[in-house]
């Protein structure tokens, strides 16, 4: 009977005897703190010059116009975690491609950003914010804009529009942005 | 009877070694620690700060019952506190200034009245107090033989996005008490360690015509420029010795998996599902586990290289997220509500490929950005709780979470 008792507290302990036993890498260049201080050097800044700054003079009245077409370009709004086109969307898209046939705007190329809400991870949402720019490009393409001319751009949520916590806000940032390039 | 007790037996070697079994009673009580301040030098805030330093880093160790309170006594008295009598461990340390404004701590680790170890620190400023902090903790714990704690002194980066469009790639420790920007300007986004020296990393800048991933090599500061896709582009993992990425790119508009050789500058699709396929990780050479949307809902599974069979690897949750792997261990984020109007929740759970249990590992919040520590001991991850934000350490072997409360802005992605 002892003998049983012991066995069972034997296996008990071995049920419990911890979960882990991995063996560590060690990281030896984190070896001491003082090098871990020395290891954080500021690298160079990178500084990257906004595009699309410089404007050449000759064109300006193409610009102008470029800058008229931009401000009537829609906002394609998505419901939570799809991106597939309502039909009220599908109207702007529409009126979109109706712009982009313009022959000022022919010229010109077009850049869809796409946005998301807050919430999900980073990278499930960077996909979902460029499945969404994809459909529009999609949409355009079929309205008979030629798909040379239009890029596409993932922000996920790191350009939002809205920053408060609401459904309102959150409805907002799920988004695609037409961005004209010359 | 001897066949029960073998069957007993065998049930409880398969499972000693599962960090997914979740141990709830321990039978060992922990032994106590206190630590005395003996500092010479510093104003009381920056001491204070510093016992709170390495008040939280024993705690994290899981290895002591720490003693909270902060008491002041002499580095060179033979004999610990009045009040200490009764612990089984003193850490006692002393903090100095140098002429050139450099921090020397030096500790002694009292056992029944006895020095059974001490060491000295120096770091050339005391803004990085927490180092020595964290090294003090590490030999503590090598000192007292427990497997490695490693990780502590390792460098977490991580990117915050400080306006729409603009954003910062910050060097930190693991409680991410110490933090530097490495890189401001535009929007970089997604960094990762490029090698398990941490001399460099990976990070995706959105600033020019195209999404494109750049490495910067931290000793000397140099940007080199790897690659442009349409759309997104992510490095995902860097595989162990560094030679292979895991990138998200969508060269013709649709996210999916490639894998990228460092050397010879190929990649190679991995994944051609039509909906989402993103957050592609290594598990050993020969397989990966990543995020798809082919359900319908984002969930996690896994793909063997050489033979293309994918496979479903979680069938609980409304929508698994994101994922870190680890061995046979993934850890990943599950939606447990999938509410558009409520606050969701977000919790971290723990499977094996080796068995079918799943460890919850969070209770409440919204907890993100799960990363396992390189040997595997350790979970770091973010946790946002009513208004505020964490970062959280969780101990797997010793079924504990520590929290570290964040002061600044929302962290969009981290790497460890």
């Amino acid at each position: 009977m002892k003998s049983i008792v012991l066995s069972g507290v034997v296996a008990a302990l071995l049920v419990f005897s911890g979960c882990s036993s991995k063996e560590p890498a060690v990281d030896t260049q984190a070896a001491n703190s003082a090098q871990a201080t020395t290891e954080v050097q500021a690298p160079a800044t990178e500084t990257v010059s906004s595009e699309n700054s410089v404007v050449d003079s000759s064109t300006n009245s193409v610009s102008m116009t470029a800058d008229e077409i931009q401000s009537k370009l829609p906002t394609v709004y998505f419901a939570f975690d799809k991106y597939n086109i309502t039909p009220d969307m599908q109207a702007r898209i529409d009126a979109a491609a109706e712009l982009g046939k313009e022959d000022v705007a022919k010229s010109l190329n077009v850049k869809l950003e796409g946005n998301c809400d807050e919430w999900g991870s980073d990278e499930y949402n960077f996909a979902l914010g460029l499945k969404r720019a994809n459909a529009v490009k999609k949409a355009l393409v079929a309205d008979g804009i030629d798909a040379s001319r239009i890029s596409m751009v993932s922000y996920g949520k790191s350009n939002p529009v809205c920053t408060e916590h609401t459904k309102e806000c959150w409805a907002k940032n799920r988004r695609v942005n037409f961005k004209l390039l010359p | 009877m001897k066949i029960i007790l073998s069957l007993l037996m065998l049930f409880s070697l398969m499972f000693a070694d599962d960090a997914t079994i979740q141990v709830i009673k321990k039978v060992d009580t922990l032994p106590t620690i206190a630590v005395e301040d003996a500092s010479t030098d510093y104003d009381d805030t920056f001491r204070l700060r510093f016992f709170k330093s390495i008040i939280a880093d024993l705690n994290v160790l899981s290895i002591f019952n720490v003693d909270r309170h902060h008491q002041l006594a002499l580095f060179d008295d033979s004999d610990v506190n009045v009040a200490d009598k009764d612990m089984a461990y003193v850490l006692r340390y002393k903090l100095e200034q140098d002429d050139n404004n450099a921090l020397a701590v030096s500790i002694k680790l009292f056992n029944n009245d006895n020095v059974v170890f001490s060491k000295n620190y120096k770091v050339p400023k005391s803004d990085v107090y927490m180092f020595v902090s964290h090294a003090i903790a590490y030999d503590l714990n090598e000192f007292m033989g427990q497997p490695s704690v490693a990780w502590m002194k390792r460098k977490v980066i991580f990117s915050r996005v400080v306006k729409p469009k603009e954003s910062e790639i910050v060097l930190a420790d693991y409680t991410l008490s110490y933090r530097h920007v490495v890189l401001k300007g535009g929007l970089n986004l997604f960094p990762k360690w490029a090698n398990k020296e941490q001399t460099a990393f990976y990070f995706t800048s959105l600033s020019g015509a195209k999404p494109t991933l750049k490495y910067v090599n931290i000793k000397n500061g140099n940007v080199k420029t790897i690659l442009s896709s349409d759309g997104m582009l992510v490095c995902s993992d860097v595989s162990e010795d560094g030679k292979h990425l895991l990138l998200t790119m969508a060269p013709h508009g649709q996210p999916d998996i490639y894998n990228y050789n460092v050397q010879t500058h190929k990649y190679k699709r991995l994944t051609t599902y039509s909906g989402i396929d993103v957050n592609g990780q290594f598990m050993g050479k020969n397989k990966i586990v990543f995020i798809s949307s082919r359900l319908g809902y984002p969930n996690l599974f896994s793909k063997r290289l050489d033979t293309n069979e994918v496979e479903q690897m979680v069938y609980y949750g409304n929508s698994n997220v994101a994922c870190s792997v680890h061995g046979n261990y993934v850890v990943y984020t599950a939606r447990e509500t999938s509410n558009e109007f409520s606050q969701n929740t977000f919790n971290l759970q723990l499977i094996s490929t080796n068995t079918d249990y799943i460890r919850r590992l969070t209770a409440t919040g919204v907890n993100q950005f799960p990363r396992f520590s390189r040997d595997g001991d350790a979970i770091l991850f973010i946790k946002n709780y009513k208004g505020q934000s964490a970062i959280g350490v969780i101990r797997l072997k010793y079924n504990k979470n520590y929290l570290f409360p964040l002061r600044f802005g929302k962290v969009q992605s981290l790497d460890w």
